[in-house]
């Protein structure tokens, strides 16, 4: 019984789920898309318990981090600090807008530190270009020249100094690149239909938990 | 000048540093203003909402968070102003919990210049849980998928989304996304299916992977980046932070260019380069 529920039954689910779902994008009937809706709302109540289960997961791994000391638990106690001030703070303040608590912890905290973060990239990206960026082969140096076309290109400068560097980055992404990239699309696509067969008819299982 | 082209390839990176803060700087304390040429893909949203009549359904999907900030929110902001300008009927949302405030305070801020009315004019339906699933649910039944707005109006009871019951009675949605779920999933679970205009606005480093679906009219126009942006403010003829965040763009454009040729240059000069490269065809063999 305990095995019927852990790996049958779920696998059932998936089955019947999945190949309903397939079935009802060709059945435009009234009553296939009033469960197209009903499912589609209990989806999304079913992702709001992910995040539960999120909150939970991030608790455990910072909490093994602290109990063992490992380097930088520091920053895993400010983690679970700073969590726990945003909660108690945001079921204070009535509501989210600005003037609120939960409104400055978003636009002073949240909004400064993740701006900060994602700017220092551009520094962090200029200093391993210098360092990594060599034409140590023919593919790096063809990388390297479409990577300077399409910097010149991009930037008014660039193309007030050559007008036709414009027209040339351009022209990389237009052709080029949406060649290469249709590619790999099709590639992913193909990957994750066939992923998806294998899931509805059970012969990928691996998200069960691997304990057969 | 072997031995400085060794030592300038071990430069500490804080001076690199230095010079990319002071290309930023400078040009956005003393900003140039070079013209910026418009893209034919970032045209195609602007013809597209011009040719919209007055009273028009549009939905603009603010899926990114404070990261994406300096490249998305001047383009959320020229979007608006153009539909506010055409006075189309403005729905604002995200599909990123971590940018609820941000898309808010954008969508109410641009509204109020116009002395848009909050429900009448425009709504901000918010956030909901459930990513690309909260597509499917808003082109089932959009009063379903947000019972209320972000402020607890009723959405059944607003004049704004009269004759609005999914996004099939929408005119035209633009994501202006920083990643998943953004401008593929409202493609692939939104106009797919339920049949309405799509146009996308990206950060520049998501921007090439979507030419594919630019060429195949998938979307209809995307505006790529602060680059994007920056070409939308000219369009509209307000010039804004992006256009003044180009003359920043352009210097450290040009600071990155001249640091990888001075990077090669130096890795040439440099003599243990034709020993490594050496030893590598060693190692081939």
């Amino acid at each position: 019984m305990t095995l019927f529920f852990r790996r049958t039954f779920p696998l059932l689910l998936t089955f019947l789920f999945g190949v309903a779902a397939a079935i009802q994008y060709y059945i435009p009937h009234p009553v296939s898309e009033a469960a197209l809706t009903e499912v589609s709302v209990w989806l999304r109540i079913i992702l709001g318990f992910a995040m539960i289960l999120g909150i939970a997961s991030l608790c455990h791994v910072h909490y093994a981090k602290i109990r063992t000391r490992v380097a930088g638990w520091g920053y895993s106690l400010v983690v679970y600090l700073s969590m726990l001030a945003t909660v108690a703070v945001g079921l204070w303040s009535s509501g989210q807008e600005e003037g609120t608590g939960f409104g400055w912890i978003y636009t002073y905290a949240l909004l400064a530190l993740q701006g900060t973060m994602f700017s220092m990239l551009g520094f962090f990206v200029a200093s391993a270009a210098f360092r990594a960026f060599r034409a140590r082969s023919k593919e790096a140096a063809v990388l390297l020249v479409a990577a300077v076309v399409m910097m010149f290109g991009r930037v008014p400068l660039g193309e007030y100094l050559i007008p036709a560097a414009g027209p040339m980055a351009g022209w990389l992404l237009n052709v080029l690149n949406t060649a290469a990239r249709r590619g790999i699309i099709i590639g992913i696509s193909l990957g994750g239909i066939a992923t998806s067969i294998k899931i509805i008819f059970g012969i990928e299982r691996s998200y069960l938990g691997g304990r057969d | 000048m072997r031995e400085l082209a060794g030592k300038l390839l071990r430069m500490d990176r804080r001076v690199i540093f230095v010079l990319i803060a002071l290309a930023t700087l400078i040009p956005l304390l003393h900003p140039i203003g070079f013209p910026v040429r418009v893209s034919p893909e970032v045209k195609q949203v602007y013809d597209y909402i011009e040719s919209l009549p007055p009273g028009s359904v549009f939905l603009l999907s603010l899926d990114f968070d404070p990261a994406s900030k300096p490249e998305l929110y001047p383009m959320a902001v020229a979007l608006l102003n153009h539909a506010f300008k055409r006075n189309l009927r403005v729905v604002g949302m995200t599909l990123w919990v971590t940018g609820t405030g941000m898309a808010e305070k954008v969508v109410s801020g641009v509204a109020s210049e116009y002395g848009k009315r909050r429900g009448l004019d425009y709504t901000f339906l918010g956030y909901s849980p459930g990513g690309t699933n909260v597509i499917i649910n808003m082109g089932q039944d959009l009063t379903a998928a947000f019972p209320t707005d972000h402020y607890g109006e009723r959405t059944a009871d607003l004049p704004v989304l009269q004759g609005v019951k999914s996004l099939r009675q929408v005119n035209y949605v633009v994501s202006l996304a920083a990643g998943t779920p953004g401008v593929e999933s409202w493609y692939l679970y939104g106009k797919e299916k339920y049949g309405f205009e799509l146009g996308g606005g990206v950060t520049a480093v998501i921007a090439p992977g979507l030419y594919p679906f630019l060429d195949t009219g998938q979307i209809n126009g995307l505006i790529g980046g602060l680059r994007g942006a920056a070409e939308y403010e000219t369009l509209i003829g307000m010039k804004g932070k992006a256009v003044a965040g180009m003359d920043a763009q352009s210097a450290t454009h040009f600071i990155i260019i001249g640091l990888i040729l001075l990077c090669n240059l130096f890795y040439f000069l440099n003599p243990r380069t034709a020993v490594r490269s050496g030893s590598l065809r060693e190692a081939g063999r």
